[in-house]
């Protein structure tokens, strides 16, 4: 069974973030009362044309460079004539001859090994509208009919399920990092069809495809379960249909839709009614420029700073998050310290106020106060989380705070030995414990220490000074 | 009975000047002339109400521009919202638009009052309006002959006088050959020139809407006000808007005219080819230059028109399924059913044969076989046109091989009106404009025309020539003095 060699190509929709439709102005929103985003463009009403949003042709040039692609400089959209009733004009404007980018790749990693999964074409084309079943009756939906897409078809460079996994991941984070879609696949703007064959030789089997899979981690489940139906079916010598199926998540399996024709005629043609679109050298100089600094880019510059992996993971799927920390890459605070509060408390109290932190009074200034203070000691983890709400929500800076409390950070040796002298005269018990080699009854001395100093002492300082007096 | 609507659009605009007539008295005598000649089966649907009611919003208003007030016909695959609009086809024949298509906001900013909507073949789908769902309309010279196609209706309600103005649309000569059967001027502008938004789409590489009139000037005053850049309509150019009467007049000594020589070829009848040369004499004498050129694949254009026109057609009219708006199928059992029936019973023969054929062509392989073959030999055309116009003001030949002919003839013959449309469908492919000026007239005193072809957004210089004609010929071109 192990021989089987799988091989894989995945076709992902993206619906791009723009404020209005593609070809008409009405607005591009997900979640709003059905038909209410609807024109008479949208209805492929009689006599209405085209207009094109050249906010789509920006965000699609962004998608087609980040995918390594070459640009066609002069390119046409053509019409794919078929009937459904999603479709309001009876064909779809889409680009067939001449896609938007053609010949990229995406980089992998998968187990530590890198490898480029190569990019057949991007091409931009318009999404239908949504159809609703429900008992015997069908519902059209018009608010989705001409939101804009982008559709990337990779060769079928892909063997197992981690790399499928880990190309679509790439792709989700890729393009929300660049802003150009926000790759919900649950709301359906990010779709996944997977087209996978197996075979024992080089030549390849008959392919299945599976539509509209509904996370990442189906997409991987999908295909070890279409592998193993199809292995199991040519073990028994039986043929593979050509065919189209669903991953169905409750029973753990694909389950087919429909057998596909030989040859689908969707009578393809340029579109008449919108001329060529040239992109030239400045364009495209002006898209790159809103190309942000992207995820990888981001791990590595963070790891190279001390921050975990796992921690550099955690923010970077926090888009704003990463934003806001890349601000201070070259302020020279510790930057281990910057992620641990942002990913700790601060992300505790953005969750619990639905906040994004640009909105909150956390001013870079002030971050970059408290960042210090913390690794001079000045400010301890407790502290800070008392006065966290305070910082977040109030223009007065971290000094006015901080006095205002009547916080004051013990950092006097003497002073500090004073009560540590007096803490050991009070708890012989426990410094018994640890003087017969029970560690963790230093946990408790430190606690009382604090206690205490209602908090205020440098604990980094009471350690090393405590350690000190017990190991006399 | 009043007869201002005899009178010149300068003449009514003077009268509505000086307040000596409201447009109510133009919009009801327009009303009674349409009811007069009803058998003309002119229209398919009529706005007394909305008009009468317009012409009286007017009295109040200055009158601020030369086509205020006037009534205005408009050919029904323009959409008008409120009023019916429907291809003379069953598939639409309960479709009122809820949009103004963006001729006709302009129409209504100029306050011209539309009196209806004008009779046409199916879809604009054929030559003599007889594929119309609603019957053909007929010929005013001789109710026995067609009006021509498709823009029949428009053609035959201005030939009869019921309305001064009317808009046509033109794809393959449907403005310019129904011109020249009903004696009468039409002119379809360039490609590009008049905003398509709103057009209900037959072949949209070619389609374009124009004015059609009794005379030359009254045509470039109603051009004056349709074209300009539509944001949307992408195919739409961004020229400045310009006075096209403004050449009106001017001495057409050394204008350098050519003939193609396919023009005068044996495809055209006796009579037409003698009335053709009879106004080349005149213009030789007049000064212009005339020459005899070859203007490549032009023998090609109809076969290259049939692929190209019947191609983007079956795509533009998959719309009309039953499922938003017009003709739907009662309890159909299924959405396949839904679609079958409702397009099986809502287009009609022509409709459905250049559907199939349409559809064929764009099928598989056929598509680069045929059509984006077509493309390319259109492009051939066009830079051959383009090539004669480096050295000629403009072309002129006949807009049509014979005169009207009768009601019923061809009908059995898909490729007849196909091969009439063979003298004017060469400049949709090219893009170019192209107009009717009537000519003369034939053995039975049925009108002939002459086409003028110019270059790209060169009207102004066609109607030049075209007045200078009109003017010289001083035709008879009442159909009333006849009958």
């Amino acid at each position: 069974m192990t021989d089987y060699k799988k091989t894989i190509g995945i076709e992902i929709h993206v619906e791009l973030k723009t404020k209005t439709k593609i070809f008409s102005d009405s607005i591009n929103g997900y979640g709003r009362t059905a038909n209410s985003n609807v024109n008479v463009v949208d209805l492929g009403y009689p006599g209405t044309l085209p207009t094109l949003n050249v906010e789509v042709i920006r965000l699609a040039l962004k998608a087609a460079l980040i995918l390594n692609c070459d640009i066609n400089r002069e390119m046409h959209f053509d019409r794919k004539n078929y009937f459904y009733p999603d479709l309001p004009k009876g064909y779809q404007i889409t680009q067939f001859e001449t896609p938007i980018g053609t010949d990229g790749y995406v980089e992998i990693e998968v187990n530590g090994d890198k490898k480029k999964i190569r990019i057949h074409d991007i091409h931009i084309e318009e999404d239908t509208c949504k159809s609703i079943h429900y008992k015997n009756h069908s519902f059209l939906d018009f608010n989705r009919a001409g939101v804009p897409l982008v559709e990337i078809v990779t060769e079928a460079d892909m063997h197992s399920s981690e790399e499928a996994m880990a190309y679509v991941e790439k792709l989700r984070e890729l393009f929300l990092y660049a802003d150009i879609s926000d790759c919900k696949i649950e709301e359906g703007s990010m779709r996944c069809d997977v087209n996978i064959s197996v075979s024992k030789t080089e030549e390849l089997g008959t392919r299945a495809e599976i539509k509209n899979i509904g996370s990442i981690s189906n997409v991987g489940r999908a295909i070890e379960k279409e592998a193993e139906r199809q292995i199991a079916l040519l073990e028994k010598g039986e043929e593979i249909a050509f065919a189209t199926y669903r991953y169905d998540e409750k029973n753990d399996a694909t389950i087919m839709m429909r057998v596909k024709e030989a040859g689908n005629d969707y009578r393809y043609f340029p579109e008449p009614d919108i001329p060529f679109v040239l992109i030239d050298d400045t364009l495209i100089d002006d898209v790159k420029k809103t190309i942000p600094m992207l995820a990888s880019e981001r791990r590595e510059k963070y790891m190279a700073f001390g921050i975990s992996l796992l921690n550099a993971n955690k923010i970077i799927q926090n888009r704003s998050l990463s934003n806001y920390l890349n601000k201070f890459l070259d302020s020279g605070i510790d930057l281990v310290i910057a992620s641990n509060i942002l990913l700790g408390d601060i992300s505790f109290y953005l969750n619990k106020t639905g906040l994004d932190i640009e909105s909150t009074k956390l001013t870079d200034e002030k971050f970059i106060d408290i960042v210090k203070r913390i690794s001079s000691g000045e400010l301890n983890s407790k502290v800070f989380k008392e006065i966290l709400d305070e910082l977040l929500e109030e223009d007065t800076s971290v000094e006015e705070i901080i006095s205002r409390r009547g916080i004051k950070i013990i950092n006097d040796p003497t002073e500090l030995k004073t009560i540590i002298e007096k803490v050991i005269a009070n708890n012989s018990a426990s410094v018994n414990d640890y003087q017969n080699g029970n560690t963790r009854a230093i946990k408790f001395l430190m606690g009382q220490i604090m206690k205490e100093t209602k908090g205020s002492a440098n604990p980094e300082l009471v350690n090393k000074l405590l350690e000190e007096e017990l190991n006399k | 009975m009043s007869k201002y609507l005899d009178l010149s659009i300068r003449e009514i605009n003077d009268l509505l000047k000086k307040k000596e007539i409201k447009p109510i008295d133009l919009v009801e005598e327009a009303f009674e002339r349409i009811e007069e000649n009803a058998e003309l089966n002119a229209f398919i649907t009529l706005d007394k109400e909305q008009a009468l009611k317009t012409a009286k919003e007017l009295e109040d208003r200055e009158v601020d521009n030369v086509l205020f007030g006037i009534p205005i016909a408009i050919k029904d695959n323009i959409v008008t919202k409120d009023l019916r609009t429907t291809c003379a086809s069953h598939i639409l024949d309960n479709f009122i638009p809820i949009y103004d298509a963006t001729v006709i906001k302009k129409i209504k900013e100029k306050n011209m009052i539309i009196i209806g909507k004008t009779n046409m073949d199916e879809f604009a789908m054929g030559s003599t309006s007889q594929t119309s769902y609603f019957g053909a309309p007929h010929n005013p010279w001789d109710t026995k002959k067609v009006a021509g196609g498709s823009s029949g209706g428009s053609a035959s309600c201005i030939s009869a006088r019921l309305v001064p103005l009317a808009l046509g649309s033109d794809t393959g000569g449907s403005i310019r050959q129904p011109a020249s059967y009903c004696g009468i001027v039409g002119m379809k502008p360039t490609y590009g020139r008049v905003s398509r938004y709103g057009l209900i789409a037959f072949g949209s590489s070619l389609d374009q809407i124009g004015p059609m009139t009794r005379n030359v000037y009254e045509n470039a005053l109603l051009l004056n006000v349709l074209c300009g850049r539509d944001e949307n309509d992408l195919t739409s150019s961004h020229r400045e808007s310009e006075d096209f009467t403004r050449m009106i007049g001017e001495d057409i000594s050394g204008m350098k005219i050519a003939v193609p020589n396919f023009f005068i070829s044996d495809i055209v009848s006796d009579e037409v080819r003698a009335n053709l040369e009879a106004v080349i004499e005149l213009l030789k004498k007049r000064g212009a230059i005339i020459e005899y050129v070859d203007i490549d694949y032009i023998e090609n254009a109809v076969t290259l028109y049939q692929i190209i026109a019947m191609g983007e057609a079956s795509s533009n009219l998959a719309r009309f399924d039953g499922v938003r708006y017009g003709y739907s199928v009662a309890d159909p059992k299924g959405v396949d059913e839904l679609y079958a029936l409702t397009r099986g019973e809502g287009f009609g023969e022509e409709v459905k044969r250049r559907i199939m054929v349409g559809s064929y062509l764009l099928s598989g392989e056929n598509a680069k076989t045929y059509y984006a073959k077509a493309l390319q030999i259109r492009k051939a055309i066009r830079d051959s046109f383009l090539k004669t116009f480096e050295k000629y003001d403009l072309i002129i030949g006949p807009n049509a091989t014979t005169t009207a002919y009768n009601l019923g003839e061809g009908l059995d013959d898909p490729l007849k009106t196909f091969l009439d449309d063979v003298l004017v469908i060469p400049v949709n492919m090219a893009g170019l404009p192209g107009m009717n000026v009537p000519m003369g007239f034939g053995k039975n005193h049925l009108p002939i025309g002459l086409q003028i072809i110019g270059n790209k957004f060169d009207e102004a210089k066609m109607y030049k020539l075209a007045a200078f004609i009109e003017k010289e010929l001083n035709l008879d071109l009442d159909p009333r003095e006849v009958r």
